[in-house]
């Protein structure tokens, strides 16, 4: 039978799947500001703190915004139909926020029962919505550059999650592994720069040139850029198995992001749509910081500015495409279904309000580098509490749009055709 | 892959006869960007034309299939008219807040519908349709006018 490629009529998933993720990443990251706020006043170990933070950000607001953009993606960049959607995400869903919980509570407590808990449902569920993602993209026969980044970005995730689960088990202490800091160490550069990293790496060909008119990326970059940095850590993880340093590697891993950030500012900076919404400033301001991260990875002093500005990175591009897919998602859904009072993409989430947002988002990450410096109390609760502000003004703009989706669909009949 | 070539880079063409016309609304003259959204949406509906009439016929007569990817994009181009014709409206009506509006909408539709032709649906007639027919196709598309 003549293959379809993955085209179908039904193949945009139903808003409900997409949302889910994007106001439980909302709210993670409200509660990841609260426990840094409560953090300030009534320290925990250091331990417990700084891995419940790391895990929050990277689980709890990164993976639930970026699963969300998956499940909508996949079908548009590369032609994966992801079959009844809604029961997919709903234990996609239910399994992360639960699993995320149940594993800082482990974090907090050091209960080894928790720890058995998070690793069987956090890591089954994470490994459930990844190994489904792949088993769609690695049936593609004609990749697209993205598509492929998106199989080498879900690749790393895989590895990630099932370190993590090691990890945890260990830590409840059901494993004996001798390696621990070494495999902790390749777990977080595959969560970093291999899930996190090579997703938007992948999403970027696709979206800058397309969505905001630019000239092409180079070829050799699309070709063979995400393959190039998944090799690098692959060999890196050797290397630190067999405690050899690795800087050269990750000399060669920097350069290469960082020239990758600056062609995409370059890009931008020649794009065709004289559009200056917030979504390009995001953008820009997202692979400046990633330069700033990158430039700054060598110097001991300046470690907690790649830190924070490596968050920023990560946190700005998600910013960026959540205010395009949510406006487009109410009015694309309504439209279709024929209702003649669907809103304006504008009407939904107006740019000024992502204006604004970028205004906090650009505030918070000067607060922190300064603090980062400076390190004065009053500096660091002010951050936190902008910190709060920009996750509650996402969640809240999600939230309404979530609502006027389900307020016309209530109040109004649409036309049959 | 002629057939993805020639397809895309009319995509290319029309993503920047859209911008012109964006700009223009941005800087308020209106009378150039109903010139330049014109040409946008003639080239857009040629274009649409060209592949209704000409390759999703070839397409569906190798395959037997007109109830697949081919129909999928007929129904994706309706939605776009569709909008045309709102943005048509919101020119006229010197609404620029309306027209920025259904800009947006519009061109996350249109490349998300450029997407799935040029990652599944073209790179499928490049593999289907012989040489000779692809060649032939190409100049009956060119000869093609709204």
């Amino acid at each position: 039978m003549f293959s379809q490629g993955g085209l179908s009529l039904e193949q945009a998933p139903p808003i409900s799947v997409v949302l889910r993720f994007f106001i439980t990443g909302s709210i993670f990251g409200v509660l990841l500001s609260l426990f840094i706020l409560f953090n300030s006043f009534y320290q925990l170990p250091l331990f417990s703190s700084h891995i419940i933070l790391v895990h929050l950000l990277g689980l709890g607001v990164m993976a639930s915004f970026m699963f969300g953009a998956m499940f909508q993606m996949l079908p548009v960049i590369a032609g994966v139909v992801i079959k009844i959607p809604t029961k997919k995400a709903l234990i996609a869903h239910i399994l992360l926020s639960v699993g995320i919980l149940l594993q800082i509570t482990a974090f907090s407590t050091s209960n080894s029962y928790l720890y058995l808990f998070a690793s069987i449902i956090l890591g089954g569920g994470l490994l459930h919505t990844s190994t489904l993602m792949f088993k769609e993209l690695i049936k593609i026969k004609d990749h697209s550059s993205s598509s492929k980044g998106m199989l080498f970005a879900i690749s790393s995730f895989i590895i990630t999650i099932l370190l993590g689960i090691v990890m945890l088990l260990t830590l409840g202490g059901y494993l004996d592994m001798p390696y621990l800091l070494e495999l902790r160490e390749i777990h977080y550069s595959f969560a970093i720069f291999g899930w996190v990293t090579l997703l938007i790496i992948a999403i970027s060909f696709q979206v800058i040139e397309m969505f905001f008119v630019t000239p092409k990326y180079p070829n050799i970059m699309t070709k063979y850029l995400i393959i190039t940095l998944f090799m690098l850590l692959v060999i890196k993880s050797i290397l630190i198995f067999r405690s050899i340093d690795t800087i050269l590697i990750d000399i060669v891993f920097s350069s290469l992001l960082i020239i990758y950030a600056g062609v995409t500012l370059h890009r931008l900076y020649r794009r065709r749509r004289p559009t200056v919404d917030g979504s390009v400033w995001f953008w820009r301001f997202g692979m400046g910081l990633l330069i700033v991260s990158l430039s700054s990875f060598f110097i001991d002093d300046l470690r907690a500015i790649t830190y924070i500005s490596f968050i920023g990175f990560a946190l700005s591009i998600v910013f960026a495409m959540v205010y395009k897919i949510v406006p487009f998602l109410v009015w694309f859904h309504l439209s279709n279904q024929g209702y003649m009072e669907a809103p304006m993409m504008h009407d939904v989430i107006h740019p000024k309000r992502v204006k604004i947002h970028f205004f906090v988002h650009l505030a918070l990450f000067t607060l922190l580098i300064i603090n980062s410096f400076f390190n004065f109390l009053i500096v660091y609760i002010i951050s936190n509490i902008v910190l709060t502000l920009s996750f509650s003004w996402i969640l809240y703009h999600i939230v309404m749009a979530n609502r006027k989706y389900y307020h016309i669909q209530r109040s109004f009949t649409p036309i049959k055709w | 892959m002629i057939i993805t070539n020639y397809m895309r880079s009319e995509h290319r063409a029309c993503d920047e006869l859209f911008a012109d016309a964006e700009k223009s609304v941005i800087d308020g003259d209106f009378t150039k960007a109903e010139e330049q959204f014109l040409l946008f949406a003639n080239e857009t509906l040629k274009h649409f034309k060209k592949e209704e009439d000409e390759l999703f016929v070839v397409f569906e007569s190798i395959t037997g299939n007109s109830e697949g990817p081919t129909r999928v994009m007929c129904f994706e181009h309706e939605q776009v008219r569709g909008v045309i014709g709102k943005m048509a409206e919101a020119i006229e009506n010197r609404d620029k807040d309306s027209y920025l509006s259904l800009a947006e909408s519009i061109m996350i539709l249109l490349q998300q519908h450029n997407m799935k032709e040029e990652q599944m649906l073209y790179a499928m007639c490049d593999r289907v349709i012989s040489q000779d027919k692809k060649e032939e196709t190409l100049k009956n598309m060119d000869k093609i006018e709204l």
